[in-house]
């Protein structure tokens, strides 16, 4: 894969997820940072840090990402959610913009 | 996530996290403040986009949300001032592309802010009803750039001094005309409108009305109109390159109301170059170009029809009523088709077959052919001398293309009537004398005048021909029955014709020469007695005659006369010398009949059988005649044509009119009839109406005429006045 077709996630925590641009621009918010005209330093570097998301939330919301892109293309599965992640998840969500 | 949304659970109003630090949104704001700052002096790659984001993200959530979106206009209005600043400061050319380029700055600056308060649009915004930040940013631009009072006079005129340039013939700078223009459409069509294309339309409205008219002063109407032309497609392109394409029909409005619509009318007439001189020259050319130009206003078309309506017209006018013109009737009706060839082909190949032109076309044919009463007339002694001879050697598509523009002239006859009349002795002529050329062709014209009029119109003209066909049988089957008891008399070959059908004779029989006489009488006892009940009588004055002739020095010529000029000569047999008086007493020829073939036979050089004292050219009563024992001629047989009155005389037109006239009675009582039974009660004024639009595929009725109509009806007791209001009439059944 090459690395120009990927994006590097970090959470608060540090964790680092390396998953596809066209994944992660399932998010309003990440695509937003990835075209913006000018410069940011996350589009010059590739990599986006939440401070503010937990490893196991950014965990499940990069699964969110690529069940949405299968989802998207007619596959109709269920995404599990465990009820205790839920609302962190649904922070998150609204900050992404998902 | 629009996955959850499917589980049907509840969710407790989120509680946020309390803010423990007062100056919390000061601090961030600060940070945002700065980073629009960065941004402007293009310092953005050291900003990380998640830290604004989840900043900005987290004032509106603090409800930090007017705060921020204060800040953001002052921030942004300081900017604008610095950037409004530099722009002035601009010299001459350089303005624009300054003012462009900061454009482009500007525009990118707004993006990113605009993605980085994206929450602040996406949530306080659309609820607090306030304008979104990349509007916000395109107003904030127009208010203190374009509005801006140093800028916008300057913009105006920079703008318009370039069109001016392009359309002296400078090239300009497109690409940056056409960013400046765009950035004006992007900040609101109000925005292009006012500030850009209503003073551009007032300067062009300007320059044209200047321009045409140093133009018309100095040019002639095909350089003007090629002028217009050229300066209204500079205009679509100018549009196509820099300008909204809504101002295309604008600004095209101008110029054809400066150019064109406001010297139409001295275009049209101009002398030596106007529409009339075009047309006379076949200029099509600049006859589409006015065609195209003149399209594009109002009235330009209707212009342009009128005056050449009223060119056509006069032309045909001059052309029928021209007495030079009348003496030839062929080539009369020549000249009438090569008219109509001619704008024909101006509507077709520069008008774009506009129906409007081809109605007023036809329209004013109709009005001129009409002006000459005698063209039905001469209409068909042009298809007579067609069939006759013309049409000799010619292919059948091309008889066919001359039968439909003979056609074509016909249609515009309002007295079809007449022409039936005119066409049906031409036919009986040419039908007797066997002088058609090409039997196809006859029955194809009968075929277009049936479509065109009707069964009634033709049923008499195809009696005709079943007339001929008929008398070939019977003459085979006389021939067959009495062939041998006449071998040795004169041959004979009649042609039995049904009277109704045929044009109306007055029928004065000569007297036959008692050998034909023979031959006659056989016939007629051959064909009462086949065919009970019929009346035979001879049409002596349609006949024709070969005769064998032996002259002085023994030798022999075959001699082709008509029936009457046989009757003559045959009298010679017997006597050398006979005097006029003579002659009419014995043949019993009608008087000028007489005349006209003694004329052919004794005045015609070179087929002068018979011999006048005292020579001269024309016959009187007490002329005599004596058998032309000299005669010689290079050829075996001669043919003797009758001097034939190919055109009508005066007496014979009086006479057909009134055959005319008297058969348009029954036609037109017919029609009063036949109105008036179906609507039992009409006004006098309906009923002429009425039966002007019933009889009008045939003629044109006069009012008066259909009026003494009505009074003898009523006299017949087939209508009556209504008691109480005259005008009223009933029919009685």
């Amino acid at each position: 894969m090459k690395k120009e077709d990927t994006v590097k996630l970090i959470s608060a925590e540090g964790f680092e997820f390396i998953i596809d641009k066209k994944a992660a621009m399932v998010s309003q918010t990440i695509r937003n940072m990835l075209t913006s005209p000018g410069s940011f330093a996350e589009t010059e570097h590739g990599e986006v840090t939440f401070p503010e998301i937990s490893t196991t939330i950014l965990e499940k919301i990069c699964q969110y990402f690529y069940w949405s892109l299968q989802y998207a293309s007619g596959k109709e599965t269920e995404f599990h959610i465990e009820p205790e992640i839920t609302l962190e998840l649904m922070m998150a969500a609204n900050y992404l913009h998902t | 996530m629009s996955a959850q949304k499917k589980r049907n659970f509840q969710i407790e109003a989120f509680k946020h996290r309390v803010v423990v630090d007062p100056k919390y949104a000061e601090k961030t704001w600060k940070i945002l403040e700065h980073a629009i700052h960065e941004i402007y002096n293009h310092n953005a790659s050291g900003l990380s986009f998640e830290e604004l984001y989840r900043n900005a993200y987290n004032m509106v959530l603090h409800k930090f949300g007017e705060k921020l979106y204060s800040g953001l206009v002052s921030t942004m209005t300081s900017h604008l001032k610095e950037i409004a600043k530099s722009i002035e400061a601009a010299q001459g050319g350089l303005f624009l592309e300054e003012l462009n380029r900061k454009w482009a700055e500007h525009n990118k600056a707004l993006q990113m802010i605009r993605d980085i308060l994206m929450y602040m649009d996406r949530t306080f915004i659309p609820s607090t009803h306030k304008t979104p930040v990349h509007e916000l940013g395109l107003n904030l631009w127009r208010d203190h750039i374009i509005h801006s009072s140093k800028i916008q006079k300057r913009l105006q005129d920079t703008l318009l001094e370039l069109v001016q340039h392009e359309r002296t013939g400078e090239v300009i700078n497109r690409g940056l005309m056409r960013n400046v223009i765009k950035m004006l459409m992007d900040l609101g069509s109000s925005v292009y409108q006012e500030d850009f294309e209503k003073p551009f339309l007032e300067v062009s409205a300007d320059f044209y009305r200047l321009e045409s008219q140093q133009f018309i002063e100095c040019c002639d109407c095909g350089d003007y109109l090629k002028k217009a032309e050229k300066r209204l497609n500079e205009e679509i392109e100018r549009v196509s390159h820099y300008l909204d394409a809504k101002s295309e029909s604008k600004i095209t409005n101008v110029v054809e109301k400066e150019m064109i619509e406001s010297h139409m009318h001295r275009l049209v007439h101009m002398e030596n170059s106007g529409l009339v001189n075009m047309i006379v020259d076949d200029k099509y050319e600049d006859l589409g170009r006015m065609y195209n130009l003149f399209r594009r206003v109002p009235t330009g078309l209707a212009l342009i029809r009128d005056v050449m309506t009223s060119h056509i017209r006069e032309i045909g006018k001059q052309l029928v009523t021209d007495p030079e013109r009348l003496k030839d009737p062929v080539d009369f009706v020549q000249r009438l088709l090569d008219e109509k060839d001619k704008h024909d082909k101006i509507i077709s190949s520069a008008f774009n077959n506009d129906k409007t032109f081809q109605n007023a076309l036809n329209s004013s044919f109709e009005y001129f052919i009409n002006l000459n009463p005698r063209s039905p007339e001469f209409i068909s002694l042009f298809v007579d001398d067609k069939l006759r001879k013309g049409l000799k050697g010619v292919t059948e598509e091309d008889v066919e293309i001359v039968l439909d523009k003979v056609m074509m002239l016909f249609r515009y006859l309002q007295e079809k009537d007449v022409f039936e009349k005119y066409y049906k002795q031409h036919l009986a002529k040419r039908l007797l004398s066997g002088k058609t050329v090409s039997d196809d062709a006859e029955r194809s014209l009968i075929v277009k005048l049936k479509t065109e009029c009707g069964y009634q119109f033709t049923s008499k003209l195809e009696g005709m021909f079943t007339d001929m066909k008929t008398s070939q049988d019977t003459m085979q089957g006389f021939h067959a029955a009495v062939g041998a008891e006449i071998a040795d008399g004169p041959s004979l070959t009649v042609q039995v014709l049904t009277t109704g059908s045929w044009p109306t004779q007055s029928v004065t029989t000569c007297n036959l020469p008692p050998e034909i006489l023979g031959v006659c009488d056989k016939f007629k006892t051959y064909y009462l007695g086949t065919h009970t009940g019929r009346r035979l009588s001879w049409q002596t004055n349609m006949g024709t005659a070969d005769l064998k002739a032996t002259f002085g020095k023994g030798q022999k010529h075959e001699l082709n006369v008509s029936t009457y000029q046989m009757c003559i000569l045959m009298l010679f047999n017997n006597a050398d010398r006979l005097s006029y008086k003579e002659i009419e007493q014995a043949t019993e020829i009608p008087a000028s009949d007489l005349k006209r073939c003694l004329q052919s036979l004794a005045c015609v050089k070179g087929k002068n059988v018979l011999r006048k004292e005292p020579m001269s050219k024309d016959i009187a009563e007490d002329d005599a005649f004596y058998f032309n024992d000299k005669f010689s001629s290079k050829f075996y047989k001669v043919k003797i044509g009758t001097v034939v009155a190919q055109k009508e005389s005066e007496p014979e037109k009086q006479e057909t009119r009134q055959r005319v006239e008297e058969d348009r009675k029954p036609q037109i009582e017919a029609a009063i009839v036949r109105i008036m039974k179906s609507r039992r009660v009409l006004d006098h004024n309906n009923i002429v109406a009425e039966v002007t639009k019933q009889l009008n595929s045939r003629f044109l009725p006069n009012p008066v005429v259909i009026k003494k109509r009505i009074e003898s009806l009523i006299e017949r007791e087939f209508l009556e006045r209504d008691k109480t209001d005259r005008k009223l009439y009933r029919y009685l059944a």
